[in-house]
């Protein structure tokens, strides 16, 4: 899977290891072989999407496939959905969001924020991958990659 | 107190009995009075009649007197007349006086004695005046000298001059008796006048009293109306609160329970795929495995089902924890609470000996306000509160700058005391600051141990105390929790129950 030509990066963020490794394991049984980048908290996924500056140059030209708990220990996947749906350089990077609720006010605010899918954990493999292989499909027909 | 409907029904009807009383006495003294007077008033014209008719008769005699006087000394009939009117008119004023007299039994005593002596006299007069027609004057004067007729007359004018006397004194103490009835009645009228005044006085009084009653009452009603409202306002508030609170919980409970279940149900699956493999090297029947196969269920028995297992392990354990940590603060929730008199200042004191060593490690300093109030409430729940919070001021404070807490307490009026409890920490982003009390949630860099529990169980207890605590932080600029803490936990208790 690529976008233009260039590689995409899974960011995987996600706290629970055993549901971290349920994920990356379907990612691989549904073919994707992309470079998977896992974190178990907020702070430190989003110092690597938005940078330690969170101005978001750190991902322009990138091709980032977020995949985001909602429940994270210290802070709210919600905040992080907005601070990247918010950011000029990010906003147009596709993001899954993995969540065990299906709560449809959550569901809602997740869409209206701006997320590209919303999974409820556990995890199918057959409508993961499905996910998975749109988004793809997502990133090399809709993603305008910026001029930097 | 107000008057009673039944007080008021009373005091009005007692009032207007006594002002009937009053009225019916000043009207019936009145009529009384009014019918002596009038009696006086007939008596005294009586009494005049009376004395002006024996003054006639007694004039009537002296002219009769004088003009037998006047015949008798000259003999000339000229002078004769006064004594022929006088003749006729006396028998007439004899009845009169006879008349007026029978009406008053003293004086009626003295007529036939006047009527005696009146007839002796008429006697004597005649005598001498027919002595004088016949031309025997000498007999006439001798007559006049035997000075019986002057006798008969002085005893006349004595006995009518008593009547007169008599009548006079009468007369003056009419006057006086009609008199003193006139004030008796002017003084009546006065005091009914006082009485009446008296009675509406007391009437008004008992309306003005009874009116004011119904105002003040009205007013109270009204208070208790609007803070009814209030009450309610709060209660509903607090009910949607506690509402909030619930659902925010059930959902952080099924979710951070989803979570390990989601392993389990997961790496059952996985473990289901890891046993086909085994199971196709295992049960070959006699065939022999391929290559393929035996690779497949080598790393099944080497890594995919060991990691299957662990994981599924450490969810149940983690699912286990957390209802421990859930049934711990539902404990707490429904422990008996013990209502004390607690010295605040003391038992911080004490909180923050607890934990003087880990403070001095890092050269860090506890201010403790000495206003810190004493407190009716529950003592096990305050100290775990200034427990928890004196272990996060540890936990979390920054590196390389040396603790500083303070404790400060001021009166919040109908709040109750708002005790602030300072330390200069790490701080807690804004958009965390509700997040914090919530189970099971933590902010910031995940670098120190935890479970997300100890805020969440400290604003319960705080609660539970009728109480509330919230946060003023920045990230990096140290953290404020405001505590509000009702002074006297048994009111709050009772108004609960109320």
């Amino acid at each position: 899977m690529n976008g233009l030509g260039k590689e995409v990066t899974i960011v995987m963020i996600e706290d629970d290891e055993g549901h971290a490794r349920l994920i990356e394991k379907n990612i691989r049984r549904a073919g994707v072989h992309n470079e998977v980048v896992p974190f178990t908290n907020g702070t430190e996924a989003l110092d690597f999407v938005l940078g330690k500056d969170r101005s978001g140059l750190a991902s322009a030209g990138r091709f980032l496939l977020i995949l985001l708990d909602l429940n994270l220990p210290d802070m709210s996947g919600i905040d992080i959905l907005q601070k990247i749906k918010t950011n000029t350089h990010t906003k147009r990077l596709p993001v899954v969001i993995l969540t065990t609720t299906d709560d449809e006010r959550e569901i809602q605010r997740c869409y209206d924020l701006g997320a590209n899918v919303y999974i409820t954990k556990p995890v199918e493999y057959e409508s993961f991958a499905h996910a998975i292989r749109q988004l793809g499909l997502f990133f090399s027909v809709i993603q305008i990659p910026e001029t930097q | 107190m107000p008057i009673s409907n039944a007080a008021f029904v009373r005091s009005t009807i007692i009032l207007l009995i006594a002002g009937m009383i009053a009225l019916l006495g000043i009207v019936g003294t009145s009529l009384l009075l009014g019918s002596k007077v009038q009696a006086y008033f007939a008596e005294l014209i009586e009494i005049r009649a009376t004395r002006s008719a024996a003054a006639d008769l007694l004039s009537t005699l002296k002219d009769a007197e004088t003009g037998q006087r006047g015949f008798v000394i000259t003999g000339e009939a000229g002078f004769r007349a006064p004594y022929d009117d006088a003749l006729k008119a006396v028998s007439e004023r004899q009845k009169s006086l006879a008349e007026k007299a029978a009406r008053f039994p003293e004086y009626a005593a003295r007529i036939p004695t006047i009527d005696r002596l009146i007839a002796d006299k008429l006697g004597e007069l005649a005598d001498t005046v027919t002595a004088i027609q016949e031309g025997r004057s000498s007999d006439a004067v001798a007559q006049v000298k035997t000075d019986r007729g002057r006798i008969l007359m002085d005893q006349l004018r004595d006995q009518l001059g008593n009547i007169m006397d008599d009548a006079d004194r009468r007369l003056q103490e009419g006057v006086v008796d009609m008199l003193w009835s006139a004030g008796a009645l002017r003084w009546t009228t006065i005091i009914g006048a006082i009485a009446i005044i008296g009675v509406m006085g007391g009437a008004a009084t008992v309306v003005a009293q009874y009116t004011r009653d119904i105002v003040v009452a009205r007013r109270e009603v009204e208070t208790l109306n609007a803070t009814l409202e209030r009450r309610v306002d709060e209660r509903t508030e607090e009910l949607i609160r506690a509402n909030q609170e619930v659902q925010r919980f059930a959902y952080i409970v099924t979710h951070d329970l989803r979570a390990p279940l989601v392993n389990i149900m997961g790496f059952t699956s996985e473990l289901q795929a890891s046993l086909s493999s085994i199971q196709n090297y295992v049960l070959a029947d006699g065939k022999a495995p391929s290559e393929a196969d035996i690779l497949e269920a080598r790393r099944a028995a080497s890594e995919d089902l060991p990691e299957a297992i662990g994981f599924i392990r450490s969810s149940t354990k983690k699912m286990d924890g957390l209802i421990n940590a859930i049934l711990k603060i539902s404990r707490d929730g429904r422990r008996e609470l013990r209502i004390e008199r607690v010295d605040l200042k003391a038992l911080v004191e004490g909180g923050a000996a607890a934990v003087n060593h880990q403070v001095s490690e890092s050269d860090g300093e506890v201010t403790i306000d000495g206003n810190l109030p004493t407190v009716i409430s529950d003592r096990l729940s305050l100290e775990q509160v200034f427990g928890n919070l004196f272990d996060n001021a540890i936990k979390y404070q920054s590196p390389g700058r040396p603790l500083r807490v303070s404790v400060s307490a001021r009166n919040g009026g109908r709040a109750g005391f708002v005790i602030e409890f300072t330390d200069n920490g790490r701080g807690i982003a804004p958009e965390d600051h509700e997040r914090v009390f919530e189970l099971f949630r933590r902010s910031g860099t995940q670098d120190k141990p935890g479970e997300g529990i100890g805020l969440a169980h400290v604003r319960s207890l705080m609660r539970n105390l009728g109480g509330d605590i919230v946060i003023r932080s920045e990230l990096g600029q140290g953290a404020t929790f405001v505590l509000r803490l009702p002074p006297d936990l048994s009111k709050v208790v009772r108004s609960m129950q109320a």
